[in-house]
């Protein structure tokens, strides 16, 4: 368990200046979950729809106005509101 | 006692049948349930609703092999947590006695996230098939997948099926009646099993149960693919042991030791009060507390997530070992790629929207109108007919005839032409995956009336029926959040409205007015929504909702829906309308009206400036709201001239106005008093009264001034 935590936090460290949040990501890139600052409901929602840490997903798609994000993740479009996209925690995949 | 009876009720119905099965079907949104459901049930589909819960409960029935198969369709969750009313609805009723067999609809598609559902199911240890569906889109996606190897995995039936064509949807049956017999599952796909299995399925000598396919059933032993990592996995086995040392306390809840465990560690309030409700157990409640504490400072994450990462760790072992990728070229669906992109649009989006709205009133209209004439046509025929054979002073003949048939005549030319079309376009709407983009276009725009965008969707459903809409306020995932859906829903111009507003206004003033009391109407949901958002305690939470490809629609669903639906509105609603039908046509022969209106008169003539008979309109609206423009058009006949003879032109403005605004009908009432409270639901009954009347009073005094000028 130990080495999990020490290797996630030298990609931290790694790539710092690279971690976004999921709302000032660009389409069409491929992101990292690192971490999920939501309560506890929206925060067990996102994970039983596969948005936990370690997971890949793409932003698909903007919402016009500045409205919500839709993201691809495990295959399926799922439509996050703004807020909670600004808590979403991500690292661009290609930044390795 | 439940079972008690349904031992019973078998006893009576086996003399036909050989057996009753009674199966659920369960699995995300989405994923073809309905389809399958559509394509067993056929039309002995009724859309009821959860004892002493407002989520729809669809249910259906058939004759299969000789058994009869009652099949009730859940809502499409994605999980068995507390997340919405409809996971608690679906996890009580699968695991209670009503239920024989699950069949987990899963999208071949979109495994990963289906399977996480499934897993879940699992838990329950209810004999269960899984149901493969949309395998033809796979195909098309150059992916296959090893059936035989899933099989072996699960343990459990594993069936291809592709809903639309119906391919392997009565195969499933066939399953059902298997392990119901048998009370194990049976493997098809290596060559002993097959042999086997056929064997089997021919042969139903042995049918003999009394006892519950539930209790008899030998459950396949899948803890190799269920269990957790090890921390987890020490301390929900812990748990399970102080459970079962209370079985006698637990066992009549229905769930398995080890599901109560998991769900008691994820801090399931639901589950927590089964342990409250025992003195003796709720230091169970304490020890998975520490247990939870324990395993989030060991991993550094929540509980949640913990376990939600452990199960997709499974699934993913298992998809990485029954997907057979053919080639790696993913062939996507090019027009339904273009139709997204354009209905999202930032400028397209918005216009398509407003086009589908003003779509659903033309083709309503239009349909309605159209039928609503000739039906009308019919009745006046008819009633010259009539009056020849009988004189019109007959007062028996008068009541049975204008009243009672009349009645008839007009629930179906002034409400059921238009309710049918509206149905209709609705289910075409929902079934080809449109609404979710409304939600995704609107979200913005909704946050400034305290709630996110899903609340599009009851809103578009409120333009043809307010009673459904509300009650679809439920997805709404807040207390908050539902209550100011309901109210903003409530004050949507249903069907019914439009038939008065455009019967009225429309047809006798002209369209520009048409437009300026629904864009009044507008700005008054716009100012409700704001109140509220004041008022309310909390605060508005974000948008997490599954989007899906389009796809064309399946015209047999749309259709059999649309039925169901407009049966319903026929059972509930044409009563009503003939019963009250009859009640008027006596008051009127005996002027018993005059009290009622001279009550209302300070209100309706001297501030709105409507004739005085217009106050029973406007009560009898509260019932449904096109009474008031049938009742008018009564009164009109009886009078012997048009609606023009007994309103001026603004009047009808302002009659219509108000009858658009003044209250939502009784039966939305009555659904917002079950969703929230009826202390809420006279709230904005009241609110919109006085909007209503503040409103058609502007306008009147608006009127007066212009016309004195």
């Amino acid at each position: 368990m130990e080495s999990r935590t020490k290797k996630s936090f030298r990609e931290h460290n790694k790539g710092i200046h690279l971690i976004k949040r999921l709302m000032d990501c660009t389409i069409g890139e491929k992101l990292k979950v690192l971490r999920v600052d939501a309560g506890y409901h929206a925060k067990r929602r996102l994970a039983n729809l596969g948005i936990i840490p370690g997971v890949t997903i793409i932003k698909r798609k903007a919402a016009p106005f500045r409205g919500p994000i839709e993201i691809i993740v495990k295959g399926s479009l799922l439509v996050i509101g703004r807020g909670l996209a600004a808590r979403i925690i991500v690292l661009p995949e290609n930044s390795k | 006692m439940r079972i008690i009876k349904s031992v019973k009720k078998q006893n009576k119905e086996t003399k036909k049948f050989k057996s009753i099965i009674n199966i659920a079907l369960a699995g995300n949104a989405n994923v073809g349930k309905s389809v399958i459901f559509n394509q067993l049930t056929g039309l002995s589909q009724t859309i009821g609703n959860w004892p002493g819960k407002t989520v729809e409960k669809m249910e259906g029935n058939l004759n299969f092999l000789g058994y009869r198969f009652n099949i009730v369709d859940l809502p499409g969750i994605y999980s068995l947590s507390t997340y919405s009313l409809e996971e608690i609805i679906s996890r009580e009723y699968i695991v209670s006695e009503e239920v024989d067999v699950i069949i987990n609809v899963i999208d071949a598609t979109n495994l990963e996230r289906n399977l996480f559902f499934t897993f879940q199911l699992l838990e329950l240890k209810v004999p269960m098939i899984l149901a493969i569906n949309q395998m033809d889109i796979l195909l098309k996606r150059n992916l296959k997948l090893n059936f035989k190897k899933l099989e072996e995995i699960f343990k459990l039936p594993v069936i291809p099926v592709v809903a639309v064509h119906g391919k392997g949807v009565h195969q499933l049956l066939e399953e059902a009646i298997e392990l119901v017999v048998y009370h194990q599952p049976t493997s098809h796909y290596n060559q002993d099993g097959k042999k086997i299995h056929e064997e089997l399925s021919h042969d139903d000598r042995k049918i003999k149960n009394n006892s519950s396919t539930k209790n008899a059933f030998q459950f396949p032993d899948l803890y190799s693919i269920l269990t957790y990592g090890k921390e987890v996995e020490t301390r929900v086995n812990d748990l399970i042991k102080n459970i079962d040392s209370y079985s006698e306390h637990f066992s009549r809840f229905n769930y398995p030791s080890r599901f109560l465990a998991i769900k008691l560690i994820e801090n399931d309030e639901e589950i927590e009060k089964m342990f409250k409700a025992n003195q003796e157990t709720t230091y169970i409640i304490d020890l998975a507390e520490n247990y939870r504490k324990e395993l989030e400072e060991l991993h550094g994450e929540d509980i949640n997530t913990i376990i939600s990462s452990e199960i997709y760790t499974n699934i993913h072992k298992i998809i990485e070992e029954v997907v057979i990728v053919k080639a790696r070229s993913e062939k996507r669906i090019v027009w339904a790629e273009k139709l997204d992109h354009i209905t999202t649009h930032s400028v397209w989006g918005y216009i398509i929207l407003i086009l589908i709205l003003i779509g659903i009133y033309t083709f309503t209209f239009i349909i309605g109108n159209f039928l609503g004439g000739k039906i009308e046509d019919i009745f006046n025929g008819l009633s010259s007919f009539i009056y020849n054979f009988y004189s019109e002073n007959d007062l028996g003949v008068k009541i049975f005839w204008e009243g009672g048939v009349g009645g008839i005549f007009g629930a179906m030319g002034g409400v059921l032409v238009y309710v049918i079309p509206f149905f209709l376009i609705i289910e075409i709407l929902q079934d080809s995956g449109y609404l979710p983009r409304a939600a995704y276009l609107m979200d913005r725009f909704m946050h400034f009336l305290g709630v996110h965008g899903k609340t599009i969707i009851p809103m578009i459903l409120g333009f043809g029926c307010n009673v459904p809409a509300c009650a679809g306020c439920r997805i709404m995932e807040t207390e908050r959040e539902k209550k100011i859906s309901i109210a903003l829903t409530s004050l949507i111009p249903c069907a019914a409205v439009m038939t008065v507003v455009l019967g009225l206004v429309g047809r006798y003033v002209g369209v520009t007015w048409v437009l300026v009391l629904f864009g009044i109407n507008f700005i008054v949901i716009i100012i409700v929504g704001k109140i509220l958002n004041k008022i309310l305690p909390g605060e508005c939470t974000e948008l997490i909702m599954e989007m899906h490809e389009y796809r064309v629609p399946n015209y047999s669903v749309i259709i059999k829906q649309t039925w169901i639906r407009t049966k319903e509105f026929i059972f509930k609603a044409m009563p009503i309308i003939i019963v009250s039908g009859v009640i008027l046509e006596i008051l009127f022969m005996f002027r018993l009206l005059d009290p009622v209106n001279f009550i209302l008169s300070p209100i309706t003539v001297y501030w709105l400036g409507l004739p005085t008979i217009t106050g029973i309109f406007l009560i009898y609206g509260i019932l449904r709201k096109e009474l008031t423009l049938v009742l008018l058009a009564l009164l009109a006949n009886s009078m012997g001239t048009s609606l023009l003879g007994l309103l001026t032109p603004f009047q009808m403005i302002v009659f219509s106005i108000v009858t658009m605004l003044y209250i939502p009908c009784f039966a939305t009432l009555v659904i917002i008093a079950k969703e929230t409270n009826w202390k809420y639901a006279l709230q904005i009954a009241g609110l919109e009264i006085g909007f209503a009347l503040l409103i058609g009073g502007i306008l009147n005094l608006g009127f007066l001034i212009l016309t004195n000028l």
